[in-house]
């Protein structure tokens, strides 16, 4: 027999061709990593074939390099702030270092969720792999993520900090900040891993939307408290430092108990760590870190939780149930048989297919939380930051006079992925558009009306928040920002069509972690949206000093009738770019990995 | 003379240096039910797209019932209904909602669509998988969906890619029944599927594309006697399965024997 039989493997070759099986370490693992690795980078080198790759590469590159910039203050911060309580002798305050920290760490990936490409380990399940194998590569891809590189670099500059003062201190502050950060990998690896898990299925999604709902409710529930503390403070100064003074008491017990739990937590562990180390209490020390990586414990343990489930194939989606004969069914069966599907011919135009992709585009919405979460978090911020526009120290203070436009700028922040991604969530369905006598334009059409109104209703809500914040805001600004929203809505729906018919990323509307974004759409939505504010910003600007602001009303409309005209020639367009691209477009909304 | 459901000249689609399709001329007359078989990677998806506009010809020419086809012919597109490679289901509706969505978006007006949504679910077995998400369907239950929605409308010409991979035994009968019934009211069916015997079963044309280009077109039976020719004396009398045929034809081709044998298999 010619080819493999006689020069192929035999059976002691291929005995010696199986790797040993030496944990996560071994042989086996050791190639399944190598392999996995120039898996990455051959993806990576097929990825930049195409000049869309290059581009795609390109703005990733700079958008690393925007992070780095970002650590490297949040670092210099951190670095600088700690330096300041140790030469002081502040350790009491120290926590408040590791909890920012701590914040960062958490945070972030959720509200940059969209903004990064996350490697899917699930295709790895079906090969040999180990599971310590799996949760290891779980942890080391995507260790260059965001959140890794702002807490680190954040880790870096308290290092330099405390030891730069205490150089003593070196051994203790390395030990305490390295298992810091494991933890704080671990902790939000496990976070993401539970609520993709939470999210997968309809009862855990009903559950986590309706929390997320309550969560919402309860922090609106402060405004009241809020607004009627303002209007119960004091008018004059000395009634205000009295004030304080009563309110200082007032919470200490408060604080006090805080603190007594904030110790046990991670951060105050940390914290410790360093405190007992510099009172010459090794001891004490010690046993903080001990505390300290009982928590990476726990937090790997609920990883490992998920990650074995997964590991063991769990099936995410809600399998059909084995049905249980019933009599009737054969019945049934014979009845379907004799349905008849005979279809009368097509009467085209007597049902709007702008209502049915809204009605789809509604139902899917509510559908994915994570697209919900992202319109609305926005809005829980605004009421809660806009505290901030108070001027004058505290409640009594005087109301900065754009705090209005500027709530509304960080409220439509929530719709980039709505906007310029909006046939991101289509997956094969995509399909259906070309195949369907729909004009793509008519789908779009829709989308950007429905879109609109939900823009129109978070606007709304911000702007009714606002002014249960801040009082009842000037009626030139409110109408001036009401102009501006004309002229900044038409302009994002406008980019935001090209931009999902040349640019699309496909996500996956149930999961938070591991989709893929796109750098290059990402970063350029969020430049035109740095325009469309820099022009809202400068008309805002100009028309207050020359003390002439009802000249923005004006403006911003002119401005927002080019816009629209603008969008109803890219809406005219759609089909055109659709179709030149549709080939391009199927296979990236159905991509799989 | 009636007019050809489906006719190309010339086909052709290039990507980049890669031929994918050559210059494929065919014609499918108004109620056949035609097979277009080939090899991996021969073509077949490709041009199935090109048929149903997923995808831009580099060359040629498509006339679907007559009429000139590209991406912006919708009449053409209301009379035509497909089950694409990938389905084209969105994961996030129920059954209901999305032939429902898919009812109108061809054009039926609300109350047609519901019923004929009733209908089909009925008829493929699915009205009681109501509650739950595209998404959660096994792949059998989601070909069936996507067969359903390609009909909703009730479509006279009906491209299949692999309309039955995946499909059980019992729900495969039903709906080459269901196919059959349109045949027989006038419909044309442009199938492809690897599963031969299905071709034999149903179809009365066959194309075969190997390597993306034409290398057979007829009716099985012309077919048959084609390659029966070329076999010696008395081999000629056998009766060739649509499999034999196949495999005479695409391996004259220069496909590579299966010679090899891989010996360090179980």
């Amino acid at each position: 027999m010619a080819g493999l039989t006689a020069s192929g493997p035999t059976g002691s070759r291929d005995s010696r061709a199986t790797q040993s099986d030496g944990g996560i370490l071994g042989d086996r693992a050791r190639s399944q990593y190598s392999a996995l690795t120039d898996l990455r980078w051959h993806m990576f080198i097929n990825g930049i074939r195409s000049n869309h790759g290059v581009f795609e590469l390109g703005a990733r590159a700079f958008s690393y390099v925007i992070y780095g910039c970002m650590g490297l203050g949040l670092g210099a911060l951190m670095g600088g702030g700690s330096y300041l309580l140790i030469s002081h002798d502040q350790w009491k305050y120290l926590p408040a270092v590791f909890w920012v920290m701590f914040l960062i760490w958490q945070v972030v990936p959720i509200a940059l969720a969209s903004f990064q490409e996350q490697f899917d380990l699930g295709i790895l399940l079906r090969f040999p792999v180990k599971f310590g194998s799996f949760f290891l590569l779980y942890i080391v891809f995507g260790l260059v993520d965001i959140s890794t590189i702002l807490g680190v670099l954040c880790c870096t500059g308290v290092w330099i900090g405390i030891t730069w003062v205490r150089p003593d201190l070196f051994a203790w502050t390395t030990l305490a900040l390295f298992v810091f950060a494991i933890f704080n990998i671990l902790t939000v690896r496990a976070i993401f891993a539970w609520i993709d898990r939470w999210l997968a299925q309809r009862k855990t999604r009903e559950i986590v939307g309706a929390l997320f709902l309550v969560a919402v409710l309860s922090l609106q529930l402060f405004n009241p408290a809020l607004r009627q503390s303002r209007h119960n403070a004091p008018r004059n100064g000395r009634q205000q430092v009295e004030n304080y003074r009563r309110m200082g008491t007032e919470i200490q017990p408060w604080l006090q108990r805080a603190s007594q739990v904030e110790r046990w937590l991670p951060p105050g562990l940390a914290a410790r760590i360093l405190r007992r180390a510099a009172e010459q209490q090794p001891g004490l020390a010690t046993g903080s870190s001990g505390l300290l990586a009982l928590y990476v414990l726990a937090a790997g343990g609920v990883l490992a939780a998920r990650l074995k489930a997964e590991y063991r194939g769990e099936n995410l989606g809600q399998a059909p149930r084995r049905k249980t004969a019933d009599p009737a069914r054969g019945k049934k069966a014979a009845i379907q048989n004799k349905v008849d599907l005979r279809y009368l011919p097509s009467r085209p135009g007597s049902s709007s297919p702008i209502a049915a992709v809204i009605e789809k585009e509604i139902r899917s919405l509510l559908r994915t939380l994570p697209l919900l979460y992202a319109v609305g978090a926005p809005l829980v911020l605004v009421l809660v930051f806009s505290g901030v526009f108070i001027r004058g120290g505290g409640p009594q203070g005087h109301v900065f006079s754009f705090a209005l436009p500027l709530c509304m700028i960080y409220a439509q922040l929530g719709f980039t992925q709505v906007f310029y991604n909006n046939l991101g969530a289509e997956g094969a369905g995509i399909q259906l558009y070309f195949l369907s006598p729909t004009p793509i334009k008519t789908v779009m059409f829709a989308k950007n009306l429905l879109h609109s109104l939900m823009f129109g209703i978070v606007a709304l809500t911000a702007a009714v928040l606002t002014g249960l914040r801040l009082g009842t805001p000037d009626a030139t600004v409110a109408i001036a920002t009401a102009a501006w929203l004309l002229f900044a809505l038409p302009c994002n729906l406008a980019a935001g069509n090209v931009f999902s018919i040349k640019m699309p990323y496909r996500v996956n509307p149930g999961r938070i972690s591991r989709q893929r974004g796109s750098q290059a759409n990402a970063l350029l939505s969020l430049l035109i949206q740095l325009g469309i504010i820099s022009v809202g910003a400068t008309v805002f600007a100009i028309c207050s000093l020359t003390e002439k602001l009802w000249l923005a009303i004006p403006i911003f409309l002119v401005l927002a009738a080019i816009a629209t005209f603008v969008w109803t020639r890219v809406l005219n367009n759609t089909d055109q770019m659709a179709n030149g691209r549709r080939d391009l477009l199927i296979a990236t909304l159905m991509k799989t990995e | 003379m009636e007019i050809a459901a489906i006719q190309t000249h010339g086909l052709t689609r290039r990507f980049g240096a890669l031929t994918a399709v050559e210059d494929v001329t065919l014609s499918v007359e108004q109620g056949q039910f035609f097979g277009f078989l080939g090899p991996n990677g021969a073509g077949k998806s490709t041009t199935i797209k090109m048929l149903t506009g997923l995808l831009e010809p580099s060359a040629g020419t498509i006339e679907i019932l007559g009429q000139p086809f590209g991406a912006g012919a919708l009449d053409i597109k209301r009379q035509i209904g497909v089950v694409p490679e990938g389905m084209a289901l969105l994961g996030r509706l129920t059954a209901t909602e999305y032939l429902r969505f898919v009812g109108r978006m061809y054009g039926l007006d609300i109350e047609t669509t519901r019923r004929r949504t009733e209908e089909l679910l009925e008829f493929m077995q699915l009205a009681n998988e109501n509650k739950k998400l595209v998404t959660d369907f096994s792949h059998g239950m989601q070909k069936k969906l996507a067969l359903a929605a390609a009909v909703i409308h009730g479509p006279k010409v009906l491209f299949l890619d692999e309309p039955f991979e995946g499909v059980d035994a019992i729900a495969a009968g039903m709906l080459k029944s269901m196919l059959q019934g349109m045949i027989n009211r006038g419909a044309t069916i442009f199938l492809t599927t690897h599963v031969l015997e299905i071709v034999e079963r149903l179809c009365s044309h066959v194309a075969i594309i190997s390597k993306g280009r034409l290398v057979a077109n007829g009716s099985i039976e012309a077919l048959r006697s084609g390659v029966a020719s070329t076999l010696p004396g008395e081999e000629q009398e056998q009766r060739l399965t649509l499999e034999e045929i196949f495999l005479s034809i695409v391996g004259a081709g220069g496909e590579q024997e299966p010679t090899q044998e891989l010996s360090w298999l179980a």
